[in-house]
């Protein structure tokens, strides 16, 4: 187990190099530059910004300046927001993107999970279908439908919810965001716990479970969750590592500070710097969230052994 | 079974009515005159929605609106904007005189102006903001407006003089001048005679002002520049032979911030030498690259003197804190020489790139006043009748640009075709809140300005001149125009994303189709993008231009096409050139504006552009916010700002820009 973890861990290394080589290929490809505007600048004021930020060098240069930084996790400083390094604006961007996110997932998790066990346990009663066609409600609804709506009824209408901005956790700023967040998420967690659930609870295992005596609520809690939440464990790790690096919708909407919003602005202003620490953080985080499904995956599953 | 399906049904229906009941109720308790809630904030604080994210607390970096607006908080200059006409009044500075051309100018600084550290503001520190704003290595994306400055742009392009060695004598630039010997020196360049009065005396300014040597040096005929960069001087040097042969063997002097054209004559008086006349120039220093910044703290922390543990200010306001990307809370500073007439407490800058998401805030009555352009245009059949809703001209032109170095856009009836073929009365109108523009100025916005008229909407003669340039236009059967051999296939419309920017370009191509039978494809085009290819000329046909005044003056608008390459539309003419070049040189404020406006006719006649239409400032304040005016560029001296508890004294409709 400790070998596996440490050469998954090892992998990380240099996938990380080859994504923020991408990354900053694409960026020098895309047209425009961080300090083009509607008007064309003079060409000697050009040539100042560009000697500024060492942009008048050759990019072989300027791309091994860059990973050697990078080699000690200096992201450099952000070219839109002169004087900010980019450490600096991730590290403050992202316990609010993370608070969101780990609120929405934790709200996903207990609601899908419950209203799925239930729809499975109580398969093709109003429950279930009550509950799957919330489900359905919750996939076919984007966010950027939902949030507006919330907004709409719980803001503007009945005036209980302020409509956006970030006042730190705890607020009531938090609720509209965290919920339309969820919204998709907890849908598909319930399907796909029903789903798993009712494979699991056909199977010998639970009957041999119940044939052992065992009471129902041990059936389903200790033997049948564990098998039928499998698929759920394997797409909320990827999820919950989306989740905790910001969506670029839903920060909008509600004016939030996190990284989704940084990570948009970036690519629009062409601050390679910060488009450059962002993706190589997303990618780190994605790589440990799969990692830990994998671990889970043995937790859960006796049957797998790495 | 039915009769479970009904039970559902009853209760579902009784569920949503007492929910719709609620909610009803609610909506009919706000305020009908207004958009949302009117009540006060409790204390003198006002709340504005002001976009994106600032790049930069540095007044020299940035040169968005969104900048300005917290710029103008913490930030004074010799001058501030009017909060009406936006014209120079009085800040640090409390008089200036100007001289006899509008060459030279001699700001006069109150005694009593300090830093938020309670250190004195002096003359040094304008000299020092000025020479940092054009400092190279700070690479000011706006320092071209303070060219002006004699040897500002040779010292922000890090060009070198040319001394003879031996004489120690400096080469000039009138020996080898390309400019036209026709325009009078100004005032600034000549030298002085002893007894010659270069300011009309006046009663606070009776006596000339002291003279020095540095004065003397300005008054001298300007020095030769050339390139710092020895490829592309000799380059210079190898087109030209005369100078090549008077700069052989000769050293080259780098210009320096002490070269320019700004002096402390005393502790209290700052002396400012253009190379041109320009009479605009003291309305142009109340523009942040201007504004003054603290020197010792910004050699003291370098980078990071914006911090705001770092930052010293010398506006009405103070940092108080600042969350990125959230807000930015300005408190009044007690510091500030005029703090008895400020009446708000505290400014916060809320940041929101999202229109809608802002009305919200403004509804709830989270914000107190809007961004310009903040009301979404689905928005406007019920925001516009509310009387918290600002309609004003802007400082701002909508127009499109032809690539005019590719057939067929070369052609100048071609161009005048496009122009006269679309109907932009009727686009404003379905717009509702623009109004049509036929010229390259802002409707309505320069009083006395001549301003001249494009060619009108007028289909028949816009086919007809296709006809002349060998793309006849031939109707059909049902009425509708066709235009076989117009090579329409290579051409397209670029604009950047924005939903406005769409409808716009929609409307265009609705109007070339209907009136001309051409049909030209339209791109979206991520704004980066679309700005690379425009600038660059690498469009086919047509791109949409949005430009907005610097400054008050049409120069600001006539000025895109003053040097070649900058304009995005291949088009450039000496002679426009020339016109204005003279217009600058006008003393008389009437005259100049004449000639400008015949530069202006000039170049709409060349069509090099399309004029669309002058917008308007489309955002919401609430009707306790007084002082604060639609005024054209949408900037407000926040220090004029305060809130209106008496419901008797609001604003009841937009207020007016007349004194």
């Amino acid at each position: 187990m400790l070998r596996f973890i440490l050469r998954r861990l090892l992998i990380t290394i240099p996938t990380i190099l080859v994504v923020i080589t991408i990354t900053w290929a694409l960026v020098r490809l895309a047209p425009g530059n961080f300090y083009t505007g509607e008007k064309k600048l003079p060409a000697a004021i050009e040539q100042n910004i560009r000697e500024k930020y060492g942009l008048d060098k050759p990019w072989r240069e300027q791309y091994l300046r860059m990973m050697s930084h990078i080699m000690v996790l200096d992201f450099g400083t952000s070219l839109s927001y002169p004087g900010q390094p980019v450490n600096a604006i991730i590290g403050r961007a992202l316990p609010v993107s993370a608070t969101i996110g780990l609120l929405a997932y934790l709200l996903a998790l207990a609601v899908g999970i419950v209203a799925g066990s239930v729809a499975a346990l109580k398969q093709n009663s109003k429950w279930d279908y009550a509950s799957m066609t919330l489900a359905m409600l919750g996939i076919s609804i984007p966010n950027f439908v939902l949030g507006p709506i919330l907004v709409l009824v719980f803001s503007l209408m009945l005036y209980w919810l302020p409509p956006s901005r970030w006042e730190g956790f705890p607020s009531w700023n938090v609720v509209l965001p965290v919920i339309t967040l969820s919204g998709i998420y907890m849908a598909y967690i319930a399907r796909l716990t029903r789903a798993g659930m009712l494979e699991v609870l056909n199977s010998d295992y639970i009957r041999t479970a119940r044939a052992k005596g065992l009471s129902e609520s041990q059936v389903v809690i200790r033997h049948a969750l564990r098998g039928g939440l499998l698929p759920v464990v394997s797409y909320t790790g990827p999820a919950l590592a989306f989740l905790l690096t910001g969506t670029v919708v839903v920060e909008r909407i509600f004016a939030l500070p996190g990284l989704g919003h940084y990570f948009l602005q970036a690519a629009s202003n062409r601050d390679e710097p910060l488009i450059i620490g962002i993706v190589a953080f997303v990618a780190i985080i994605l790589l440990l969230m799969n990692l830990l499904v994998d671990i889970t995956y043995a937790y859960l599953d006796p049957r797998i052994r790495y | 079974m039915a009769s479970v399906y009904l039970k559902q049904l009853i209760t579902g229906v009784a569920i949503s009515s007492l929910i719709f009941a609620t909610i009803s109720c609610k909506v009919l308790a706000t305020n009908e005159e207004f958009f949302g809630k009117t009540t006060p904030p409790a204390r003198n604080l006002l709340r504005y929605v002001n976009g994106p994210e600032p790049e930069s607390l540095d007044p020299a970096v940035s040169s968005g609106q969104s900048e300005a607006h917290i710029y103008m908080a913490l930030y004074e200059g010799l001058v501030e904007y009017h909060p009406k006409s936006l014209n120079a009044i009085p800040a640090i500075a409390e008089r200036w005189d100007i001289n006899n051309d509008s060459s030279e100018f001699v700001f006069h600084l109150r005694r009593n102006a300090r830093w938020s550290n309670g250190e004195p503001i002096d003359a040094h520190d304008f000299v020092y903001s000025i020479r940092r704003a054009l400092l190279p290595e700070v690479a000011s994306r706006t320092a071209a407006l303070a060219y002006y400055i004699k040897y500002a742009q040779a010292f922000n392009e890090k060009s070198v003089f040319v001394r003879d060695a031996g004489s120690n004598q400096f080469l000039l630039d009138s020996d080898f001048a390309s400019r036209s010997a026709s325009l009078s020196e100004p005032i600034s360049q000549k030298s002085l005679k002893a007894n010659e009065r270069e300011y009309q005396p006046t009663t606070a300014q009776p006596e000339p002002h002291p003279d020095t040597a540095f004065h003397q040096l300005m008054h001298s005929p300007g020095r030769l520049v050339l390139p710092a960069d020895e490829k592309k001087r000799n380059k210079l040097l190898a087109g030209n032979a005369k100078l090549g042969t008077a700069v052989a063997g000769k050293e080259f002097v780098k210009v320096t911030g002490e070269d320019i054209g700004v002096e402390a004559v005393d502790n209290y008086t700052v002396r400012i030498s253009l190379s041109q006349p320009a009479p605009y120039f003291v309305d142009l220093m109340a523009h942040q690259l201007f504004r003054l910044v603290p020197r010792k703290t910004i050699e003291k922390y370098g980078a990071a003197w914006t911090a705001p543990a770092n930052i010293v200010t010398c506006g009405a306001f103070k940092v108080k804190w600042w969350k990125p990307n959230n807000e930015l809370v300005v408190e009044r500073d007690p510091m500030y020489w005029d703090v008895a007439n400020v009446q708000l407490e505290e400014i916060r800058f809320y940041t929101s790139s999202d229109h809608p998401t802002s009305m919200n805030l403004y509804r709830v009555g989270e914000a107190d006043a809007l961004l310009n352009h903040s009301v979404p245009n689905p928005w406007l059949d019920v925001i516009r009748p509310k009387k918290d809703y600002m309609d004003a001209a802007e400082a701002v032109i909508t127009y499109i640009l032809m690539n005019t170095t590719q057939p067929p856009m070369n052609d100048l009836r071609v161009r005048r075709a496009f122009n006269m073929a679309i109907d932009k009365v009727t686009y404003s109108k379905a717009k509702r809140t623009t109004t049509p523009l036929s010229a390259f100025t802002p409707q309505g916005i320069f009083v006395g300005y001549p301003q001249p008229k494009g060619e009108p909407f007028d289909p028949d003669q816009a086919r007809r001149l296709l006809g002349a340039a060998g793309f006849p236009v031939t109707q059909n059967a049902d009425g509708s125009f066709a235009c076989e051999s117009f090579p329409a296939a290579g051409l397209t419309l670029i604009y950047p994303t924005h939903s406005s920017n769409r409808a716009l370009s929609e409307f265009m191509q609705a109007q070339w189709k209907q009136n001309l039978g051409i049909t030209i494809s339209l791109s979206n085009m991520e704004s980066k993008t679309y700005y690379a290819a425009r600038n660059n000329l690498e469009y086919k046909g047509f791109a949409l231009g949005i430009w907005g005044a610097d400054y008050m003056d049409p120069t600001s608008f006539l000025n895109i096409f003053l040097t070649p390459g900058d304009s995005g539309s291949g088009w450039w003419d000496q002679k426009y050139v020339d016109l204005l070049e003279e217009a600058n040189h006008t003393l008389d404020r009437q005259k100049r504006y004449e000639l400008l406006a015949k530069a202006e006719k000039y170049m709409l006649d060349a069509q090099p552009i399309i004029p669309i239409e002058t917008p308007s400032v489309n955002w919401v304040k609430k009707p306790y916010v007084k002082g604060m005016y639609p005024n054209p560029a949408s900037l407000y001296p926040w220090k004029f700002v305060y809130i209106e508890r008496d419901s008797s004294k609001w604003d009841y409709k937009t207020p007016s820009l007349a004194d």
